[in-house]
């Protein structure tokens, strides 16, 4: 029996200062729930949410960051060359900014 | 079909009484319900000996690799500790895998065994009859399962069954034997109740206690009184035996009808809170609905984390490229994160509501994961070396007993056995192994397992 997963995660950021703030997910599936966060449009890391509600990121290196909350969609477990075909990470709240 | 009876009673039409049941009632897949209440009537089950602990045993089928999860192993080489980094505990010295963020907080509630182990071969089913039943055994010699011992010793509390599995049964995990979650020799009204379901679908409904289409409930009604009416011409030859029966046959009623039955087996009357802090995922709803299993008067209720291990993400961690090609990335995206999210809500939970010092939860597996990755970057089975752990009860948290070596390849100190481990499940739901009995087989008493529980975790 493959896992079945009801309804779409949902959760909101929001930012006090650079701390990152979420709320609870919504219809949470209980995967791995990460902060996608971009500097200048590239991805500088993805560190686990799901223990905390709040973090702030260390690096300081200057530029405009952008992150979201983005929860692991299991389809399948199928993979090509050790990448998933159909499960992928989605994203489950609004985006965040700053700049440094 | 439920078959309620076996004996045929003449009608005048030359119907039978067994075929009036037969005729409408709902599949409860391997439970003869009128035999197991039949038993209790019949005073075989001592409801005074009914007062213990319940359990939850979440059975993680494929079985996760001891260096990745539980038993990490920071100063191996590279090609033994693996990808995943331990993190602290909130137990001083205790640590276990990074992506169980959560457990690590309520480690001190929790008792790791870290020295299990066996030598009757590395298939799934091998350790899956251990873990259920703590005899590795085959189709000849069947020994019962956990849960069907309790049901057999202690009875149901009520109307649920005493033993419930949930999901499903575990189906194909390589060989064609058994999975250890049968009664054998205690009988078919010992069998689990499995629920053949998946609480987190959409449309799920409990197919056991549904009537097939085309049966209601009033036509199971106008059956109970139709019986009735027959049962009042039968007095006459009554006998204890078809008193116990009547009684069987009333309890059977009652869980097909009873309101409050299938009551518990509804998730929806969860707050939407609570079902997310499970996990809207089918372990995670299973998780959820051992609580109000138990919470409602079933006794042991197990949860099979998956039913196979072929053709979808699970812990048997092959990387073979096949149809066994669960990786790292597995773990680190479903795997791990599921079953942190699940369990610490059920031991929160049941926390919360005053349930956790009568519940044992026991998180068990097959086996672990040999040492050395394998050349695709998985990890194949070995029963030489596991963890696996516990809390709740007389459990206490905050323990690790035993270790492996340097590599996690053997046991170090303390060994541990599954049936040590099986005795600890009875001992910590405070049966006296020394003093209760079950019936084996000819119904000659035996004891419940011929090991003595793991003293340290007590």
């Amino acid at each position: 029996m493959e896992q079945k997963f009801e309804g779409t995660p949902q959760a909101e950021i929001k930012l006090e200062g650079h701390k990152l703030i979420r709320s609870d997910v919504t219809n949470d599936w209980g995967l791995r729930v990460q902060w996608l966060i971009k500097r200048d449009g590239q991805v500088v890391d993805n560190p686990n949410a799901r223990a905390d509600l709040t973090y702030e990121h260390p690096d300081q290196t200057p530029g405009t960051y952008e992150v979201i909350l983005q929860m692991w969609k299991y389809v399948n477990y199928r993979k090509k060359d050790g990448e998933y075909v159909e499960s992928t990470y989605i994203d489950i709240s609004n985006a965040v900014t700053y700049t440094i | 079909m439920l078959h309620i009876g076996n004996e045929r009673v003449p009608l005048c039409g030359g119907n039978t009484r067994r075929s009036f049941l037969q005729a409408g009632a709902a599949t409860l897949t391997g439970l003869t319900l009128p035999g197991l209440f039949q038993l209790q009537a019949a005073g075989a089950v001592d409801e005074s000996k009914a007062k213990i602990k319940n359990c939850i045993t979440l059975f993680l089928v494929g079985s996760p690799g001891q260096l990745d999860t539980w038993d990490m192993k920071p100063d191996a080489p590279d090609d033994i500790r693996g990808k995943f980094k331990p993190i602290q505990t909130n137990v001083e010295g205790v640590q276990i895998c990074e992506h169980f963020p959560l457990m690590a907080r309520m480690m001190d509630k929790v008792a790791l065994v870290r020295s299990l182990h066996h030598k009757t071969g590395a298939s799934h089913e091998n350790g899956q009859r251990w873990m259920m039943s703590g005899h590795d055994f085959n189709e000849n010699n069947p020994q019962p399962y956990m849960g069907s011992v309790i049901s057999r010793v202690f009875g149901p509390k009520g109307n649920l069954p005493a033993s419930i599995i949930l999901p499903d049964k575990i189906g194909n995990t390589g060989t064609a034997t058994p999975h250890g979650q049968q009664a054998a020799y205690l009988g078919s009204a010992h069998e689990p109740f499995f629920l053949g379901g998946d609480p987190a679908s959409g449309d799920f409904k409990v197919a056991n206690l549904t009537p097939p289409a085309g049966q209601t409930e009033l036509r199971i009604d106008a059956r109970r009184n139709l019986l009735k009416q027959i049962d009042e011409i039968q007095r006459r030859s009554e006998t204890k035996a078809t008193r116990d029966l009547d009684t069987a046959y009333e309890r059977a009623f009652n869980l097909l009808t009873s309101p409050e039955t299938k009551k518990s087996f509804d998730l929806g009357d969860e707050p939407d809170q609570v079902r997310d802090r499970y996990g809207r995922n089918t372990f995670g709803q299973s998780c959820l609905m051992a609580r109000r299993l138990i919470e409602r008067g079933s006794r042991f209720v197990t949860v099979n984390h998956f039913d196979t291990v072929f053709n979808l993400s699970c812990w048997d961690m092959h990387a073979d490229g096949g149809g066994l090609d669960n990786t790292y990335d597995d773990y680190e995206r479903l795997l791990c994160p599921q079953f942190d999210w699940a369990f610490t809500a059920l031991v929160e939970d049941l926390e919360q509501r005053g349930m956790l010092e009568d519940t044992v939860i026991a998180v068990l597996t097959e086996f672990g994961r040999t040492p050395k990755l394998n050349n695709r970057g998985g990890r194949d089975h070995y029963p030489s070396a596991w963890t696996n752990f516990f809390c709740g009860g007389n459990i206490q948290g905050g323990r690790v007993v035993g270790s492996t070596d340097k590599i996690g390849a053997a046991p170090h100190d303390r060994p541990v056995t599954p049936p040590e481990v099986v005795a600890s499940i009875y001992h910590a739901m405070g049966i006296d192994l020394e003093t209760t009995m079950m019936p084996g087989p000819g119904s000659r008493p035996i004891r419940f397992i011929e090991a003595q529980p793991i003293r340290e975790l007590f």
